[in-house]
């Protein structure tokens, strides 16, 4: 039931968390774990924390367990023993005891959900927290090597199935078990011809199940297949729906989408009937089992072998003993999901940490900001940009423009500075220490950082400024915004600087966006101040106003900045020009040209259509 | 509503289907009875061959149930599966047919959500509906049919059980709906700050704000922990209750149906049947809730559809005299066009009037939101004007068939957007029956076709889902080729070489010289615009000024402010200077 009520709301999250995330979450379909022997202590290892109340949940299983078989055969006794032979008083006091083990059941029944419910939602818990303090100590490069999407799904998708499968399977796996046990044990004892005879369905149940399942399984996989297809063409062809309107091709879409729902209808038809069969052939055995025991325990009845009250109890018990085993191999299959869900969340927790900071590193106060960089290379180990040899000194106060093709190895030169990435060779001087003897955090609250994607997160615009300097007042933010070009705009929006951002900042320009995070710059006032130009397009006038704040923001700071703009550049004091992770050339603006090279023909591509 | 008569065409198989469920369940309802008269007709007169005969009936009736729900999984599957097919295709049919204004009703997500998930959901509402949803109150009520049949005074307590325990249920799941609806705000609220943190971790990193991004996480995890807690016991309590509740109804029939027996009113198989019935109907109770959950979902998807199909299309049938011209020079005219969205009060555009000759280009400039990509919409009429004209070759485009009008015009727009398939059926999305030739040739002027020769199968090689990822600049320039292959009459670039770098967009628009196309080309970029013969600078929605390079560098102060932002002052003075 509870699986049955919470199930609407998981499908909707899980609409809501794709259309939000758009990163494809990739879906996974029942994956299996890949190392059990593993996986299960760690999860064991969560819910030993509670081990009290686990032992309590557990007595409890154990104790509905038994009362749940007691009723049925209770009330075979009263048949037999006192309705049968008429003894009113005896019935009362059976029944009075009946009533007692039905209290007790229910109780017992409430009393395990109460507190398994509790030991779910503080594992789930803790294993978010974990997961999230987790994540937050990873270093860049994981971040850099995976799809946002899949480490999304891992947060949400996989705890999710943990948490569900904790929530309901736990108990419905004992209980089921115990039931099963339980009711072959009481019939055994009940009557053993009678059980003999009540079994015979069970080999015929498998039997007929992995018919089935063996068609089914198939079946499925290609329903699925044609499913995710003509779902995936839905995406395509109604989020490209300008182009299909612009194109004049809506018959063409139409016959396409047309060709894959038939054939999904093709497969679906089948898989939907086969699994179909599954609980009719549960219903037969059901029922012929029931025939069974009334026919064969008729005779048996007739000879003397059993009783009436063991017809009765055998009919109770039999319907409660093919639901267990239906129950066992659903639950088997989430369960199956929920420790490969566990198993992922477990590898990004296994990830390795941000190396720790050395012992003895150092503070870092009082900088100038004065950097230097001398013989650094770097490679990412998976291909991507490598630098070789950089050198170069950046005076305290100095403008550094980076300029290069995409891939020649600024943003490597950038991620080095901040120490997301460590060289490989070479070293990295800020007022002449060795970074790598620095602490991490120390230096990085020496710079700031104005980069291409402004993260803002949901909550008012105060609050998203405030983000670079907790302690600041709200005059500040204020005078930080005005400095950033951006108060104008701000107080045009309708709550002002409580005006919220939405999740996916939306209402708020791209331009926008970068002004509120030059005035997060402007307030955490750095020594150090790492800019990346936005390649996007950004309005004209808003980007006016961009090149004025960044001007203002990098008055008395060395700055380094990734440049595609000709503006920032000619006002650099030094510029680096990279090609294929190598200086190629530096200089001053002037410098360069004079010098015909590289640079001069960068240059000049974008001014000599004007000249020419 | 049409979502239900969309299965009308399968009445008989609906009619089958549903009889095959009712052979079924009168199956399920008579054992009971049956296992009363071996008990009382059998055992009790101890004559074996009535329990013969009986078991014997039990066990054939079994089987045929067996047949009939084989038989029902078959129809009903039929049914089910035409079903969706129907309800897909009326969906897709209807969009197809949707104009732009239809489209600002319905965001793209929405549609997308309600053509996959929506559609599953009802299709398999129909199927369960045609199998147990209907089944299980009428299991409910024929269990309780049958013992009044069998014994009307025991039957009572049963009678009286059912209602109260559904009220009940009913309650608890409108409870419990409202609560979950909260728990769902507080999950989406953790995924929230999730999703931010890890598309952030880079600046959360650089200002050290971890710990207070910990805190925000941790805050949020706890309520949603508290609140989860709260709504899973409550609806787990209902299990409990409700099996408490038929177990004292069950001592009753009991208690009052051994009390019959005694003074001889009675018979014990008669008593076993009805406690069979009470546990039967018991057990459905637990699936109840759920069947409830089915149809509450189905009903809001059921709706969420029906929104789409009820929706009128209100574009953007040509006024009755048709030209029929699928032939242009590519002459563009607005006349004092003006414009807004459906839906909104703000005027996008205000009194626009320029013309562009055949083969000219024009580029168009100004600040986001000024109404570029707006004007660039009216040409192929996604969107019709409010006032004024648009004339093409001198002839009002709202009287030319859509399609010639389409067909003559190529759209880049600002995303490009591709479709998953190969990158030849992606360049010959613009024209099916182009030829390798004209493929090869508009993807050299697109600047792609190095970059194609270097993917592992060419023009074969699959892009988008399960293929290789391009670019974004390697995007543009294919949905570039893509508009290049129809050989456009008018090319449409909005702002569609923003990811590319200098060099290459210099070569991508040299090459389009070559075209006989008219171009419209928005841009940021001046370098891009003095290229053109003729520059449109647009703020507000109105055209500011009108003219070429040298022109407004010398007239208009917001250009020569753009002019500044990008090459500097130096350059300015020269720029000028040189004039």
């Amino acid at each position: 039931m509870l699986k049955a009520l919470s199930e609407p709301f998981r499908h909707k999250r899980a609409i809501v968390q794709k259309v939000a995330a758009q990163a494809a979450v990739p879906k996974r379909k029942k994956e299996k774990a890949k190392d059990w022997r593993r996986t299960l202590p760690r999860i064991w290892s969560y819910l030993a924390r509670e081990k009290g109340r686990l032992w309590l949940v557990l007595l409890m299983v154990v104790l509905s367990s038994i009362l749940g078989l007691l009723g049925p055969f209770l009330i075979g006794k009263a048949i037999d023993n006192y309705i049968v032979t008429k003894d009113n008083s005896g019935l009362l006091r059976l029944l009075a005891g009946l009533l007692a083990i039905y209290i007790l059941n229910s109780a017992a029944l409430w009393f395990q959900n109460y507190w398994m419910i509790g030991i779910a939602q503080n594992t789930v818990f803790s294993m978010r927290t974990q997961l999230f303090r987790h994540l937050h100590k990873l270093p860049i490069p994981f971040f850099d090597q995976r799809q946002y999407g899949e480490i999304m799904s891992r947060v949400i998708n996989d705890i999710e199935n943990v948490s569900s499968t904790l929530n309901s399977s736990v108990i419905q796996i004992i209980s089921s078990v115990l039931t099963l046990l339980g009711t072959v044990g009481f019939m055994l004892w009940l009557s053993p011809l009678l059980t003999a005879v009540t079994l015979i369905i069970v080999p015929i149940m498998f039997v007929g199940m992995r018919w089935i399942t063996s068609r089914t399984g198939r079946l499925f996989k290609e329903q699925q297949r044609n499913l995710g297809e003509l779902n995936g063409y839905i995406e395509e062809t109604v989020s490209g729906q300008r182009i299909v309107k612009a194109f004049c091709q809506e018959e063409r879409v139409i016959a396409e989408l047309l060709d894959k729902n038939d054939k999904l209808k093709e497969s679906g038809f089948w898989a939907q009937t086969y699994s179909g069969f599954i609980p009719k052939l549960m219903n037969v055995l059901n029922n012929l089992s029931f025939a069974l025991i009334a026919g064969a325990g008729g005779v048996l009845a007739l000879n003397g072998v059993v009783t009436i009250g063991t017809i009765v109890v055998f009919a109770e018990y039999s319907r409660q003993f093919t639901r267990p085993l239906n129950d066992l191999s659903n639950q088997y299959n989430t369960l199956l999901s929920a420790v490969a869900g566990a198993e992922r969340v477990f590898e990004v927790l296994d990830e390795e940490e941000e190396t720790k900071d050395e012992e003895g590193n150092e503070e870092l106060a009082g900088v100038r900001g004065e950097i230097e960089f001398k013989e650094v290379s770097f490679s990412y180990e998976e291909g991507g940009n490598t630098v070789n040899h950089i050198s170069f000194h950046a005076s305290p106060g100095e403008t550094v423009a980076l300029v290069g093709p995409t891939g020649a190895g600024k943003t490597t030169i950038i991620n080095l500075l901040s120490r997301f990435y460590d060289a490989k060779r070479g070293s990295i001087l800020v007022d002449g220490r060795e970074i790598k003897g620095i602490k991490r955090e120390s230096l990085r609250e020496h710079m700031g950082f104005v980069l291409q994607d402004p993260f803002l997160f949901e909550g008012t615009i105060m609050e998203n400024i405030r983000f670079g300097r907790l302690d600041a007042s709200d005059d500040d933010v204020m005078k930080a915004a005005k400095e950033a070009n951006a108060h104008s705009f701000i107080t045009k929006l309708a709550n002002g600087y409580g005006t919220i951002v939405e999740q996916d900042g939306s209402g708020i320009s791209q331009g926008e966006k970068q002004l509120l995070s030059i005035a997060r710059a402007i307030l955490a006032n750095p020594v150090i101040l790492v800019l990346d130009e936005a390649t996007s397009s950004i309005d004209t006038i808003t980007e006016m106003k961009i090149q004025e704040a960044l001007h203002r923001l990098m008055i008395g700071k060395t700055s380094f900045i990734i440049a595609h703009r000709l503006n920032t550049v000619q006002k650099a004091d030094q510029i680096l020009v990279l090609k294929n992770g190598e200086i190629l050339e530096r200089g001053s603006h002037d410098d360069l040209l004079k010098q015909k090279g590289f640079y001069f023909e960068l240059y000049n591509s974008q001014l000599q259509r004007e000249i020419g | 509503m049409k979502v239900i008569s969309i299965l009308k065409p399968y009445r008989v198989q609906i009619a089958v289907a549903l009889f095959l469920m009712l052979v079924e369940l009168a199956v399920e309802l008579l054992q009971p009875l049956l296992i009363a008269r071996i008990i009382d007709n059998g055992i009790m007169k101890k004559d074996l061959g009535v329990v013969m005969v009986w078991g014997g009936v039990m066990i054939g009736l079994s089987l045929c149930a067996f047949a009939a729900g084989v038989s029902n999984s078959f129809y009903a599957s039929h049914v089910s599966q035409n079903y969706g097919y129907n309800l897909r295709k009326e969906l897709f049919t209807k969009i197809q047919a949707f104009s732009f204004e239809n489209f600002n009703q319905f965001p793209a997500t929405s549609l997308i959500t309600r053509m996959t998930n929506d559609v599953t959901q009802m299709q398999n509402t129909v199927f369960m509906s045609l199998r147990v949803m209907l089944r299980a109150p009428l299991l409910i009520i024929g269990g309780l049919v049958m013992s009044f049949i069998i014994d009307a005074r025991l039957a009572i307590f049963i009678a009286v059980a059912v209602p109260v325990l559904f009220v009940f249920l009913m309650w608890v799941m409108k409870k419990g709906g409202a609560l979950f609806k909260s728990v769902q705000e507080n999950l989406d609220r953790v995924n929230g700050v999730m999703r931010e943190n890890l598309s952030g971790i880079r600046i959360i990193k650089a200002f050290l704000r971890s710990r207070h991004e910990v805190k925000r996480f941790t805050e949020a995890n706890r309520k949603l922990k508290s609140n989860t807690a709260f709504a899973l016991r409550l609806m787990e309590s209902t299990n409990p209750i409700l099996l408490l509740v038929m177990n004292i109804a069950i001592l009753c029939v009991l208690w009052f149906g051994s009390v019959q027996v005694n003074t001889g009113g009675g018979k014990i198989g008669d008593l076993v049947a009805v406690i069979n019935y009470s546990t039967r109907i018991t057990s459905t109770f637990s699936i109840f809730s759920w069947i409830i959950m089915a149809f509450s979902r189905a009903k809001a998807s059921g709706s969420r559809i029906s929104d789409v199909l009820n929706t009128e299309v209100d574009l953007v049938a040509p006024v009755d005299s048709v030209i029929t011209r699928p032939d242009f020079k590519g002459e563009i005219e607005f006349q004092g066009v003006s414009f807004h969205y459906p839906g909104t009060k703000k005027q996008v555009l205000k009194d626009i009037s320029f013309k562009a000759e055949p083969g000219e280009t024009v580029a168009v400039m100004g600040a986001t939101g000024s109404g570029k990509s707006s004007l660039f919409q009216l040409i192929p009429r996604l969107y019709d004007v409010d006032e004024g004209k648009i004339l093409l070759d001198g002839m009002d485009i709202s009287r030319l068939k859509l399609e010639h009008l389409r067909n003559a015009i190529g759209l880049v727009p600002q995303e490009a957007l591709l479709f998953t398939g190969t990158v030849k059926e992606n360049i010959t999305w613009g024209k099916e029956n182009a030829t390798e030739e004209e493929i090869k040739i508009s993807a050299e002027n697109s600047q792609i076709a190095e970059t194609i020769a270097s993917l592992p199968k060419q023009y074969e090689t699959r892009i988008g889902q399960k293929g290789v990822n391009l670019s974004g600049g390697q995007k543009q320039r294919l949905s570039i080729a893509r508009a290049l292959v129809r050989k456009p009459k008018i090319l449409l670039l909005d702002d569609s070489t923003s990811a590319l770098d200098l060099k290459t967009e210099g070569k991508l628009l040299g090459a389009l010289k070559h075209y006989p196309s008219t171009i419209l080309i928005i841009t940021q970029k001046i370098a891009t615009a003095m290229e053109a013969d003729k520059i449109l600078l647009i703020e507000n929605g109105m055209l500011l000024m009108e003219g070429k390079h040298e022109d407004l560098l010398l007239r208009s102060s917001l250009y020569q402010q753009i002019f500044q932002s990008q090459f500097g002052e130096e350059s300015l003075k020269h720029a000028k200077g040189f004039e």
